[in-house]
């Protein structure tokens, strides 16, 4: 099968000439479900920019869909790859629900009354009908989670990009979001630091440290390798087998103090 | 935040709310530049302007108090602006106050500038009391103002409640780890927090921007709004603007 995402030895700098991301190697089929994990700082969300062409390779190149990612081809990158942002409230900057899902589709040249369907049609799907005319500052964490998921759906993109979609989210929120990932059918790329989403929502898992690749494999043998998880500063899953010999509990520094 | 409950009667089901907010606006363009255009002194003409303001706050379901409470915010800085021409306007003196003479003169201008004020300022009030901010935003649309201000203006719109939040959530941390502090440490203080936030907002517009980019933005500000007015709002509108013109009109004339 061929490649939908294609990464070859791609290196970014920030402006101050820190190194971002140093030679990442990366091919994600149609259908793959790819979770991007990584402490802060390891370079996660400057790769993702790249998927989406926000971010152009300085070295080595990222071609989508049989298209390198240049300033030509930026356009059609960005119908089929969907980026959902970490603050939902960057992704939600119109005065109302509805003319921010309805955005993406008018700026590829839809007409309003179709656009508008369109976004009404996602919205519904997403539990958020009638919510159309509200304003993103009246809605809850986890419906702005949906509606920037929404306003990125609505495209119908190949490729759902998503940048720690379960940040600041509740227990239940994050639940009712991984559901809904889990029936959808667009090959998706997660970077997340919630290794159980990483674990429930794809079937391999790409480490970064330091701006490079540490690994890639299968979820379940690499999330199961707690000494792996540490050695890389992942955080370990609450409740997981390695950490159950812990109780939590601990005795004082100083006994005498009681 | 107070500015979030601004439209609150917006959803309340009244003759002025059924009526598109592109007529709500021009309808308060037509009272204030009608209460502007009475001549000085002219106190009958705007106790008719302003009944009609109360009609319409009825009408909308704005209650009085609301009302009062609205326009005595802006009617202070009105007040304190047009205190200097009780003094400055020659005219016979009415009574001194120490060293200033108030004149007749000065007395007229500063009453006609405070009737036209709150017929203007209520009818302000009620628009933006029946109107979100959205649908203010379309009705600059429908009047042709150009996209680069109505996208400004929506753009402001939502990012002035994250950069509240923003506010609120520095200015509350630095509250906790500033306990018992003086009046000059606040000051202090105040000017930090008003820099954090500066240079996060500046920091938001740049994501915001790219999330723009993102969904194939690529400088022209697309809309979706198609609203249509119905006849019977032009109706209203008509007959809005035919008893303003009538009023100040007549004003004239009976002068």
């Amino acid at each position: 099968m061929a490649n939908l995402i294609e990464i070859t030895d791609l290196a970014y700098r920030y402006p101050d000439g820190t190194p971002a991301i140093d030679g990442i190697s990366l091919s994600v089929e149609s259908g793959d479900r790819v979770a991007i994990l990584g402490p802060i700082g390891a370079g996660k969300s400057t790769l993702l920019l790249h998927l989406n062409g926000l971010l152009l390779a300085q070295s080595g190149s990222v071609t989508v869909d049989g298209m390198k990612v240049t300033g030509e081809t930026v356009r059609e990158v960005r119908r089929r790859v969907g980026l959902v942002f970490q603050d939902p409230d960057d992704q939600l900057f119109l005065p109302t629900l509805l003319e921010d899902v309805a955005f993406g589709p008018l700026n590829e040249g839809k007409a309003p009354r179709e656009a508008a369907a369109r976004a009404h049609g996602v919205l519904a799907d997403l539990g958020l009908a009638g919510s159309e005319g509200r304003a993103a500052h009246h809605l809850s964490g986890g419906q702005k989670r949906l509606a920037a998921l929404a306003t990125v759906l609505v495209s119908r993109p190949r490729v759902l990009v998503l940048d720690e979609p379960t940040g600041n989210l509740d227990a239940e929120g994050r639940a009712k979001l991984v559901r809904l990932l889990q029936e959808r059918d667009e090959t998706l790329v997660v970077a997340t630091h919630d290794l159980e989403v990483a674990r429930a929502l794809c079937s391999r898992c790409v480490v970064l440290d330091r701006g490079k690749i540490a690994t890639q494999g299968d979820s379940a043998r690499l999330l199961d390798d707690a000494s792996f998880l540490q050695q890389h500063r992942l955080t370990v899953p609450l409740g997981d087998r390695a950490l159950r010999g812990s109780t939590g509990t601990r005795s004082p520094k100083n006994p005498h103090n009681h | 935040m107070s500015f979030h409950h601004l439209d609150q009667y917006a959803h309340i089901e009244s003759p002025i709310t059924h009526t598109p907010p592109v007529v709500r606006l021009l309808g308060t363009v037509v009272v204030a530049v009608g209460a502007a255009a009475l001549p000085l002194g002219a106190w009958g003409h705007m106790a008719v302007l302003a009944l009609l303001v109360g009609l319409i706050a009825l009408l909308a379901r704005v209650p009085a108090r609301v009302m009062l409470l609205r326009v005595s915010g802006p009617l202070a800085f009105v007040v304190l602006a047009s205190t200097a021409v009780l003094f400055l306007v020659p005219g016979q003196p009415v009574f001194h106050a120490g060293p200033v003479v108030v004149t007749d003169a000065g007395l007229l201008r500063f009453g006609s500038a405070i009737g036209r004020a709150v017929v203007a300022l209520g009818a302000a009030v009620i628009l933006v009391s029946t109107t979100g901010f959205p649908d203010l935003v379309s009705a600059f649309r429908d009047l042709r103002l150009p996209r680069v201000v109505t996208t400004s203006l929506g753009l402001a719109y939502r990012l002035l409640y994250t950069l509240v939040d923003e506010i609120e959530r520095i200015e509350r941390a630095a509250r906790s780890r500033n306990v018992g502090a003086g009046a000059r440490r606040r000051r202090q203080l105040a000017v930090g927090i008003a820099a954090t936030a500066l240079t996060r907002s500046f920091a938001r517009g740049e994501r915001t921007y790219r999330a723009m980019l993102a969904r194939g933005y690529h400088g022209e500000m697309p809309s979706l709004r198609t609203r249509r007015v119905d006849v019977n709002s032009l109706i209203g509108l008509g007959l809005l603007t035919v008893t303003v013109l009538a009023t100040t009109i007549s004003a004239y004339m009976i002068r």
